[in-house]
């Protein structure tokens, strides 16, 4: 375990230059190159205004999604990343955690970012967060991976907080729709040089190969059942084989599952995110899952670490592990108390 | 303007509110089965009356009451908000069931509508007494005697009152005694002072020789270690030469000493909430044995709610909850929190004591059904 401040001087400065990079990336890159300078110009505002907290006005909200649009729509399923690479988990709308986590992981793009969705919901700031997250994504397309979590959806966060903050802040539910809409596009999967699969929830009794994720059509709305449901939804579990998962969707999936999986995809690892965990990550099935969880005391109330895993260009695995950031920026005294019970 | 004590009270007595608000999500998200009918009542009695209490404005208590009731709570606080209600129920109606005619005293309930519900389920059972701050119990004399249902149900013959001032609302006697219902508008914290009015006063009330359960909801936890130990202490002297039967039932949280429960305590003290014994009593085990050691009742038992409400992986058989009741509040709303919902719940607690004069005489058969983590015995 490698201590903060440390940590902060191994961030990869793996060359500033975007195209040097490309041709490291998926086979679309080429479409996404062609950021036209006023867009690059106008994401640099954006992403300058974002970093205060700022949330953007519902035009510019529109211009960003359509702008997503274009890139996300040619990424895969199953979108390949190559290392190194810093693997993130839940952030929640802790947009000032999220900055933290940049701190400690290192500035993007120096570093290049893979996020496991969950982006909105429960923290304060959901709007401020996606939007960021998703200015970085279009500004620096081949960086930053941001996948879909199961809260990246339309039903659920009517009930956990993003829709309700969207009315809040922009007066209408245009804001909600506009981001909703854009959920749709994001990759489900990652795989990092062949080698780690990374996805939100886990795995599915309906899936048994990559190329079957591969096959899946995903711009839609996250089902409430079938295997896009699970990839975002499961959990794996202690016991053996597949379980009714306490969720109310998704599986939980033992030892054998993973392994076998991990064995027919030639993979040596399955890292995902979903489950809060105490540390920030944990490990399952013998080191063939890793959970990792971004969130530090996450909904402000459980008083958690967060983590974040780089791997390194020999694919060595690092877990850097950090607490809630206590910045002058926010303000933590006019915000609502969470709930108890009293 | 309040004293600084005035101002602490007004946090505390604004718990109710926290409570009440939950009752209000849950119940309208449909986890009582049947639904709870008086909580609409209580809720229309603190919109209506809320600014003529003590240390609230008509904006203020505007704000407050728009906030705490017209928002629905997120599905965790739902569940446990179900869970602790109907755990308790459990309890309370096995002692009711045993001893048949009993009197059950609750501490700083406020507008919970428990009384209501065990009055019309056991009309000639039961005699029911509530303490609290007087404030509280004026909003909740105004819901009775405005309310025909809960007139009816308490045996109030009290004529309609419809306060439209503070003066006037402060003039209200907060007491209110009929043959089955008491309220007693008294701080809690004053019993045990000798020969206290608010003593002579509950002593003209109480029926020592029935058989007793006192209630306390998240109550004790707001005291100092030395009230907390003198409110319990005074109630147990009360009634130990007299009574064949008394029990204490409780629900608390814990600190569990870890820094789920350090957050707990922080968050909480920011809206000037104090968890006075938070530390002293951070455990199931500790709990007991403060009941038994330290206020000498003759037995203590204690579970946490996430074991109870069946989330505790590691006592996947310690729950209370059958298995029809379970499947039909977890399939009311989507719940994406799982592990939340084991952290939370892992840090609150229902803690039951009793104290006889025959050992024959407990409730210990008759909830042998019920499994307790934690125990102890003089």
């Amino acid at each position: 375990m490698e201590d903060v401040s440390e940590s902060q001087q191994l961030s990869h400065t793996f060359g500033n230059d975007e195209s040097t990079n490309s041709a490291n990336q998926g086979s679309s890159s080429s479409i996404r190159q062609e950021t036209p300078a006023a867009s690059i110009d106008k994401l640099d505002q954006w992403i300058e205004k974002l970093a205060k907290c700022e949330p953007l006005s519902e035009g510019d909200v529109k211009q960003l999604c359509d702008m997503a649009i274009e890139v996300l729509q040619f990424e895969e399923n199953v979108q390949p990343v190559h290392v190194p690479v810093t693997i993130c988990g839940d952030v929640h709308g802790q947009f000032h955690d999220l900055m933290e986590l940049f701190q400690i992981g290192g500035p993007c793009p120096d570093t290049n970012y893979l996020f496991m969705g969950d982006y909105v919901d429960r923290g304060y700031y959901s709007v401020e967060t996606v939007s960021y997250l998703v200015c970085m994504k279009v500004r620096f397309p081949n960086r930053i991976t941001i996948l879909r979590g199961n809260h990246e959806s339309r039903q659920i966060t009517q009930v956990y907080g993003f829709y309700d903050e969207c009315l809040r802040k922009y007066g209408s539910a245009t804001v909600w729709k506009l981001f909703t809409d854009l959920f749709d596009y994001f990759p489900i999967t990652a795989l990092v040089d062949n080698k780690i699969f990374c996805l939100h929830g886990g795995l599915s009794p309906m899936i048994e190969t990559i190329d079957q994720v591969r096959e899946l059509n995903r711009i839609q709305e996250v089902p409430h059942e079938g295997p896009m449901c699970d990839l975002l939804w499961s959990d794996p579990d202690d016991r053996g084989g597949w379980g009714i998962s306490p969720r109310g969707a998704g599986f939980t999936f033992g030892q054998d599952i993973s392994e076998q999986f991990n064995h027919t995809n030639d993979l040596s690892l399955i890292a995902r995110a979903h489950q809060l965990v105490m540390e920030g990550y944990s490990w399952s099935h013998q080191e063939s899952v890793v959970t990792i969880f971004s969130a530090p005391n996450y909904c402000y109330r459980c008083g958690n670490q967060a983590a974040i895993m780089e791997v390194d260009e020999q694919h060595n695995r690092q877990f850097l592990q950090y607490d809630p950031s206590i910045r002058p920026g926010e303000p933590t005294v006019t915000r609502k108390t969470p709930d108890y019970f009293l | 303007m309040l004293s600084p004590k005035e101002k602490k009270d007004k946090v505390v007595r604004s718990t109710d509110i926290d409570a009440l608000s939950c009752r209000l999500s849950a119940n309208s998200k449909g986890y009582f089965d049947p639904p709870d009918p008086f909580i609409d009542v209580l809720v229309q009695s603190y919109k209506k009356y809320l600014r003529f209490t003590s240390g609230y404005s008509n904006l203020s208590a505007g704000r407050v009451t728009r906030t705490s009731f017209s928002e629905s709570k997120l599905p965790i606080i739902n569940n446990g908000t179900y869970l602790r209600t109907r755990l308790v129920d459990l309890i309370i109606e096995k002692f009711i069931q045993k001893f048949n005619d009993v009197q059950i005293v609750s501490l700083g309930g406020g507008s919970d509508t428990r009384a209501f519900r065990l009055l019309e389920k056991y009309p000639a059972k039961l005699r029911y007494i509530e303490i609290d701050f007087e404030d509280s119990c004026r909003i909740k004399k105004l819901s009775i005697v405005n309310d025909s249902n809960l007139s009816r149900i308490t045996n109030c013959a009290l004529p309609k009152l419809d306060p439209t001032s503070k003066e006037e609302f402060q003039s209200i006697n907060s007491n209110y005694d009929s043959e089955r219902y008491c309220l007693l508008g008294i701080d809690l914290r004053q019993l045990p002072h000798a020969g206290s009015p608010e003593a002579e006063l509950l002593y003209s009330i109480l029926d020592k020789l029935k058989p007793t359960l006192i209630l306390s909801e998240c109550v004790l936890c707001y005291l100092s270690e030395e009230e907390n130990a003198a409110v319990v202490q005074f109630w147990v002297k009360t009634f130990k030469e007299s009574t064949t039967y008394l029990s204490f039932l409780m629900y608390e949280p814990m600190s569990l000493n870890d820094s789920f429960g350090e957050t707990m305590a922080t968050n909480l003290a920011t809206r000037g909430i104090n968890l006075m014994t938070f530390q002293k009593f951070p455990t199931l085990a500790s709990k007991v044995s403060f009941l038994v050691d330290e206020c000498g009742l003759k037995r203590a038992f204690a579970t946490d709610i996430a074991t109870l409400g069946g989330y505790n992986e590691t006592h996947q058989h310690g729950e209370w909850i059958d298995t029809v009741d379970r499947n039909r509040i977890r399939q009311l709303e989507l719940i994406d929190e799982v592990e939340e919902f084991v952290l939370l719940f892992k840090h609150y607690c229902i803690c039951f004591g009793e104290y006889s004069q025959s050992t024959s005489l407990s409730l210990v058969e008759d909830i042998s059904q019920y499994q307790w983590v934690c125990s102890k015995s003089l």
